[in-house]
């Protein structure tokens, strides 16, 4: 670290944040346009088709269809930029900036691997190193803060369906947001700080013996809650409120076009990335292996490649639950929300609250 | 006169949801293993440019001028298939051929020119159904395009030549006039 500070002729701090913000750009940039083609051809795997393969790059290498991004993402650019005469400009040049900003956002204080110590100082591999007072509820604030990507898409654009798909989104985040609150805080309680460093800390060794020492096990009803409820804050389908093909055609995003689209886009799958970052942290241990209790000896790139394992298998997962599960209506929705979703947690966290009585 | 829709009682089982979903999941994680393991051939969907249906035994496709195995020419000009045209798309001119005709008088008929066409035509078979001599077929070629209508018109040649790389025919061309005349040399008068 000391010698790749002095050949930048910057601080060893300077460069190693230099390196995470690469490293989490990269990460989201990285893996936002193969989900779309993991989507794209997952899908059609799933319903017995055989999806997008034939964009090949110079008209000849087709590897599985995975120029399909690439070729989107050239369309998306050359595309006029049309900004309807109706709608708010300014409003409208923003929303996809406030759609994808706190997509990425979130992952400021995730742990993507095992901290390690380099010529007598720490490093972390977070963004926000431990100890900054925010811990895992800035990423609950800031993915919070996506509902205003959606709302402000939908009224500026000025457009009834956009307005309908908004509203109705809007109102469906700000609902499940409570259940989300609420199992998150039985984790905190048990570990006994809301530091991500800590709850990964947590969750290492074994549970009952054949277990991991993960949350999902120990607080099986709190994960229910946070995963569904994440599905609710990242939009995807059974929670596609903001779109709705039969009723509200696209919903938030129906006027926008060009690369305005393909940021909200981007900004979907960089909210399912960093969905499933936040429950590989909370509930499936981080960057924790499996079952070990002293991370000390292990090469901390293998702690990033199980993180990222993780993250990637959970971002299948979200494709996967999308092509199983039709959406559903708006007043079961809210019913699963409220009625269910709400006590269940809450049992949860009165649950975990007596355990710890003292 | 409304239905009376039966409304589904759930168990408590499945009002759980959680089951219900753990099973949903399961069938479409069932079929996607069993679509990447089968090789894209065995697939449902045919990949059109690379690989074609092939076509049932029946199929009225694009028309085919049958010859003889010398090359001649089966049509005799009769007429049949433009009477039975339903598309009136089906234009024959005769004419009288022959080589032996200084000696024995021998003549015959046969299209001078033979002209389908194809964007008229509804496939509808008549044509093979009406001639006497089995000289006009539909095969099981579809792909019929063309980017103006000049060559939508299908003539005498373009009909025998139809299917001539399929079939490992060569292809004939109006230069080649031999093959068109019979050569049946030792004909029993």
């Amino acid at each position: 670290m000391e010698t790749l500070a002095s050949l930048l002729h910057t601080s060893p701090a300077t460069a190693w944040m230099a390196v995470k913000v690469l490293m989490a750009f990269g990460l989201i940039m990285g893996i936002a346009p193969p989900l779309t083609w993991a989507e794209r051809r997952g899908s059609a795997m799933i319903q017995d088709r055989i999806g997008p393969n034939r964009a090949a790059l110079f008209g000849k290498i087709r590897i599985l269809g995975l120029v399909q991004a690439l070729a989107d993402g050239v369309k998306f650019f050359f595309k006029e930029d049309l900004v309807p005469p109706h709608a708010n400009k300014r409003l409208f040049w923003l929303a996809p900036l406030l759609a994808f900003v706190p997509a990425m956002l979130g992952f400021a204080v995730i742990p993507m691997g095992r901290s390690f110590l380099s010529g007598g100082t720490e490093y972390h591999l977070s963004l926000l190193d431990p100890g900054n007072g925010m811990g895992m509820l800035f990423p609950m604030a800031v993915g919070a803060m996506a509902v205003y990507g959606i709302l402000v898409a939908a009224w500026s654009s000025n457009n009834k369906w956009a307005i309908l798909g908004g509203m109705r989104a809007s109102a469906q985040m700000v609902s499940y947001e409570v259940g989300l609150s609420l199992a998150v805080i039985a984790i905190f309680m048990v570990t006994g700080g809301y530091d991500p460093h800590e709850i990964v800390k947590a969750q290492q060794g074994t549970f009952l013996g054949v277990l991991p020492n993960w949350y999902v096990f120990r607080q099986p009803f709190g994960f229910l809650v946070f995963f569904v409820c994440m599905f609710a804050e990242a939009n995807r389908l059974p929670f596609d409120f903001a779109e709705g093909e039969s009723e509200i055609v696209a919903g938030f995003h129906i006027e926008y076009g060009s690369m305005k689209f393909a940021l909200i886009g981007l900004a979907e799958y960089g909210h399912i990335l960093g969905a499933s970052a936040l429950i590989t942290t909370m509930y499936l241990g981080g960057w924790g292996i499996p079952f070990v209790a002293d991370h000390g000896q292990i090469p901390v790139i293998v702690t990033f490649l199980v993180f990222l394992t993780k993250v990637i298998a959970l971002c299948l997962v979200f494709i996967w639950v999308r092509w199983t599960l039709p959406r559903f209506r708006y007043d079961q929705l809210m019913n699963l929300g409220w009625k269910k979703l709400l006590p269940i947690s809450m049992a949860n966290l009165l649950y975990f609250a007596y355990r710890m009585r003292g | 006169m409304g239905v009376l829709v039966k409304k589904v009682e759930l168990t408590w089982w499945e009002r759980l949801y959680v089951v219900s979903v753990a099973i949903g999941m399961g069938v479409t994680f069932k079929h996607f293993i069993k679509q990447l393991l089968t090789p894209t051939s065995k697939r449902y969907t045919i990949q059109y440019p690379d690989m074609k249906k092939e076509m049932p035994k029946g199929y009225r496709g694009l028309h085919e001028l049958k010859r003889f195995e010398d090359g001649a020419i089966k049509c005799v000009a009769c007429f049949m298939c433009q009477e039975a045209c339903p598309a009136r798309c089906i234009s024959i001119e005769a004419e009288e051929f022959s080589e032996l005709n200084f000696t024995q008088g021998f003549e015959e008929k046969r299209p001078a020119t033979f002209k389908i066409d194809m964007l008229r035509c509804i496939f509808c078979g008549m044509c093979e159904e009406a001639c006497p001599k089995d000289a006009i077929w539909l095969r099981d070629n579809y792909e019929l395009a063309a980017y103006d209508r000049l060559s939508m018109n299908f003539g005498k040649w373009d009909l025998i030549n139809t299917y001539a790389e399929p079939d490992g025919k060569a292809r004939l061309t109006q230069a080649e006039e031999s093959p068109m005349t019979p050569s049946r040399r030792t004909v029993a008068l």
